[in-house]
C-alpha cells in the first residue's frame, strides 16, 4: 500500500485511583483468578479464561458471556509484563479457538489496538493510566476510532442507556 | 474531508450528533416527518435528510399511513451497535469500575479472615 500520509491519531488515555497496594493492582491485571472477577465491560457479564500464560510474549484466550448467553472471545497478547508497575498488550476478537477474527459489527475498527498500563503507587493508594490506542490505522479505521471517542462527553452515554432500557423490553 | 460512506454504515451514519438526537426522539415513539419537525425545532429538508441517511443504513423504518408516513427505529439494526458500543467504547471504563469493586471486595476478605 503506497500511504505516504502518516496518520497521526492521538490514543485515548483513562486514569484511576484505586485504594489497594501497586502489587494487588499488577496481579488483578496479570492472574485468571483475579481477572475473571472484574474484566467484563458490563455488570451482569461473566468472564472466563480457558488459557492464560501471562509473561512478556505469552498470550491468553478468555471469553466474556452475555446476560442473553452470547460469547464474545478474546485473545490477548502480551508484550510487555513487568511486575508491578507496567504491563502492554493487544487484544484482539477471536474465535474459541484463539485465532483472530475480523470485527463483523464494526468492519472499520482499528484492526489491532495497544493498551499500555501503568502503574505508580503514592501514599496507599495506586494511581493507574491505561492508554488505549490504535496501531497503524489507516484512515478509515482512525476516521472510525475518533467518532467512537467523541461520543464519551456528548451526552451519547445517556442517550444509550435510555435506548439500552428500550432494548431490555423487547 | 470526504465522509461519503456516512450510508453505508450505520456507526458512522451516529456519528453525527443531529441523527443521534432524532434517533432518540424516535425510541420514545413512532412519529411523522411534521411530528419531528415539531419536536426538534429543525426544517423539513434538514428533517428529511437526517430521516433518509438513518433510513439507508436500516436504522430507521417507516410505513404509510393514509397519507402519512411513519417512522420509527428499527431495532433489530440497533441492538448489534448498542452491543459494539459497550464492548469498545465503554469497554475500559466499566471494566476498571469493576475492577474498584473487586479490589476493595479481596481487600475488605483479607481484613475479614486475618
Amino acid at each position: 500500500m503506497d500511504n505516504k500520509n502518516i496518520i497521526t491519531l492521538e490514543p485515548s488515555i483513562f486514569t484511576r485511583e484505586f485504594n489497594a497496594p501497586i502489587q494487588l493492582v499488577f496481579d488483578a491485571w496479570t492472574q485468571p483468578e483475579h481477572l475473571k472477577n472484574w474484566m467484563f465491560p458490563q455488570a451482569g457479564f461473566t468472564c472466563e479464561y480457558v488459557s492464560a500464560d501471562i509473561k512478556s510474549g505469552g498470550s491468553s484466550l478468555h471469553k466474556m458471556i452475555t446476560p442473553d448467553g452470547y460469547e464474545m472471545w478474546l485473545l490477548t497478547k502480551y508484550e510487555e509484563v513487568n511486575s508491578p508497575d507496567t504491563l502492554v498488550f493487544r487484544q484482539y476478537n477471536s474465535n474459541q479457538a484463539g485465532d483472530i477474527l475480523p470485527n463483523m459489527q464494526m468492519p472499520t475498527w482499528p484492526k489491532e489496538m495497544r493498551a499500555t498500563v501503568k502503574l505508580e503507587e503514592v501514599g496507599g493508594t495506586t494511581k493507574l493510566q491505561l492508554i488505549w490506542q490504535a496501531i497503524d490505522p489507516t484512515k478509515e479505521e482512525a476516521e472510525t476510532f475518533e467518532a467512537s471517542r467523541s461520543q464519551h462527553g456528548n451526552g451519547w452515554n445517556g442517550g444509550f442507556e435510555q435506548l439500552a432500557i428500550y432494548l431490555e423490553t423487547l | 474531508m470526504a465522509r461519503a460512506r456516512t450510508t453505508f454504515d450505520p456507526f458512522n451514519a451516529l456519528a453525527e450528533p443531529k441523527r443521534r438526537a432524532l434517533l432518540e426522539a424516535l425510541v420514545v415513539k413512532e412519529l411523522t416527518v411534521n411530528q419531528i419537525v415539531e419536536i426538534m425545532k429543525w426544517s423539513q429538508p434538514m428533517v428529511s435528510k437526517h430521516l433518509s441517511v438513518l433510513k439507508q443504513v436500516g436504522l430507521v423504518s417507516e410505513r404509510k399511513e393514509g397519507r402519512y408516513r411513519i417512522y420509527k427505529v428499527n431495532a433489530a439494526q440497533l441492538k448489534p451497535i448498542q452491543k459494539w458500543v459497550i464492548q469498545f467504547e465503554q469497554y475500559w471504563s466499566n471494566s476498571l469500575d469493576h475492577l474498584e469493586v473487586y479490589l476493595n471486595e479481596v481487600q475488605s476478605k483479607e481484613v475479614k479472615d486475618g
